[in-house]
C-alpha cells in the first residue's frame, strides 16, 4: 500500500512539472470593461539621452526593456546596480528586442555631456542602453507613479538623494512584469530568466 | 577542568604563529571588512573594477608605483585622471573622510596582500607618518 502511494506521488510530481510555467505577473491596477481588461502601463514620457537624442515611449515600441533610477556621483548602491545592469547588457548583447533605460535622479548635475562620458566609461552603446536626463519633477513622478519606485531628494542621505535600487522589467505593451533588487546578483539572475520567459510569451 | 582543552588549544594555536603574523592577520581581516564596506561597491569585491569608470585593484601598476598616494587617496579622494595599466580613468573619486590612520593601514594591508599583491603588513605608524605628507 505504501509503495503504491509513493508511485502515485512520484507520478503526480512528474506530471506537475510538465504543466506550463505560470506567466509573469502584470503589475498595477487594472480595469475591467466587459471582456476587455485595461492594465497599468508606463505613462507618456519624453527625456533626452547621452547622445542628446529624444527618448520617449516610442523608443521602446515592440521592445522589452529594463529600467532603473540612479545618479553618476552616487557611491552607495549605484555602482553595484551598474555592475549588475552591465551583466544584463552583456547577457542580452545578441538580442535586439531588449533595451535598457537608466534615469538620472540628479538631472541638474548629470547633464547630457556627463551621461555621455559615463556611458563611454561603462563602455556601453547608446543603441541599447539609454541614460536619460530631463525635468526633475517628471523623472520623480514617473518613478513613483509609473514604475512604483522611490526617487527624491533627501538632505539627510549621504549623497543627497533617496532612491530605490530596483530594476523594472517592462514588456512590449509597456506593462511592468517584474521588479528586482538591482544590488543582488541572485535577483538579477531571476531577471535574466524572466526576460527569456517574456520573449517566449510573444504577442 | 573543562578549561584544560581551551588552554591546550590556545597554546597550540599561538605557538605556531609569531606575534607579527597574528597582527598581520588582524589587520588583514579588519581590512577586508572595511574594504567591503567602503571600497567594493565601485572597485568590486574581486578588485576588477568596472569598465573605465572604476579602475581595477587586483592588477594595478598604479598601485605598485604610487603606494603613498594610494594611502592619501583613500581619505582625500582624487579628482585628476588616473592612468592604470595604460588606461585612463577620469571619474573623480570622493575620499572617505571618516577613515582613521588605522583604518587606512588595515585597508592597505588587505588590498596590498590580496589578488596579485604581496607587500606584507602596512603598519599604522607608517601610515600616520605618510598621511602628514599628502597633497591636499
Amino acid at each position: 500500500m505504501r509503495s503504491l502511494l509513493i508511485v502515485i506521488a512520484v507520478v503526480g510530481l512528474l506530471s506537475a512539472c510538465k504543466q506550463k510555467e505560470t506567466p509573469l505577473p502584470i503589475f498595477g491596477e487594472r480595469e475591467f470593461n466587459g471582456q476587455d481588461t485595461t492594465y497599468h502601463t508606463i505613462a507618456h514620457f519624453s527625456f533626452v539621452d547621452q547622445d542628446s537624442a529624444a527618448v520617449t515611449n516610442n523608443t521602446f515600441k515592440d521592445k522589452i526593456y529594463v529600467a532603473d533610477f540612479f545618479f553618476t556621483t552616487c557611491r552607495t548602491i549605484c555602482p553595484i546596480m551598474k555592475t549588475q545592469m552591465k551583466r544584463v547588457y552583456d547577457a542580452t548583447a545578441n538580442d535586439p528586442n531588449v533595451l535598457i533605460l537608466s534615469h538620472t535622479i540628479d538631472p541638474e548635475y548629470d547633464t547630457v555631456g556627463l551621461l555621455h562620458n559615463y556611458a563611454n566609461m561603462l563602455q556601453v552603446s547608446s543603441d541599447r542602453w539609454h541614460f536619460v536626463t530631463g525635468v526633475k519633477d517628471s523623472i520623480y513622478k514617473i518613478a513613483q507613479t509609473s514604475y512604483f519606485v522611490t526617487a527624491r531628494e533627501e538632505q539627510a542621505e549621504p549623497d543627497g538623494f533617496i532612491h530605490s535600487g530596483a530594476f523594472l522589467l517592462v514588456d512590449k505593451h509597456q506593462r511592468i512584469r517584474g521588479k528586482y533588487d538591482g544590488t543582488r546578483e541572485a535577483d538579477v539572475d531571476r531577471l535574466l530568466k524572466d526576460i527569456a520567459k517574456l520573449e517566449e510569451e510573444g504577442e | 577542568m573543562r578549561i584544560l582543552p581551551v588552554v591546550v588549544a590556545v597554546l597550540v594555536f599561538t605557538s605556531c604563529r609569531s606575534k607579527s603574523d597574528v597582527k598581520m592577520e588582524q589587520y588583514y581581516n579588519q581590512g577586508e571588512i572595511l574594504y567591503t564596506r567602503y571600497c567594493s561597491n565601485c572597485h568590486q569585491k574581486d578588485g576588477k573594477g568596472l569598465g573605465l569608470l572604476y579602475p581595477p585593484l587586483d592588477k594595478s601598476d598604479f598601485m605598485d608605483q604610487n603606494f603613498e598616494e594610494v594611502l592619501c587617496i583613500m581619505r582625500n579622494g582624487k579628482s585628476t585622471p588616473t592612468i592604470v595599466n595604460g588606461k585612463t580613468y577620469e571619474q573623480p573619486m570622493k575620499g572617505v573622510t571618516a577613515l582613521t590612520d588605522l583604518d587606512i593601514a588595515e585597508i592597505a594591508t588587505y588590498i596590498y596582500n590580496t589578488w596579485d599583491h604581496k607587500r606584507g603588513m602596512i603598519n599604522v605608524n607608517e601610515v600616520t607618518n605618510k598621511m602628514t605628507k599628502c597633497e591636499e
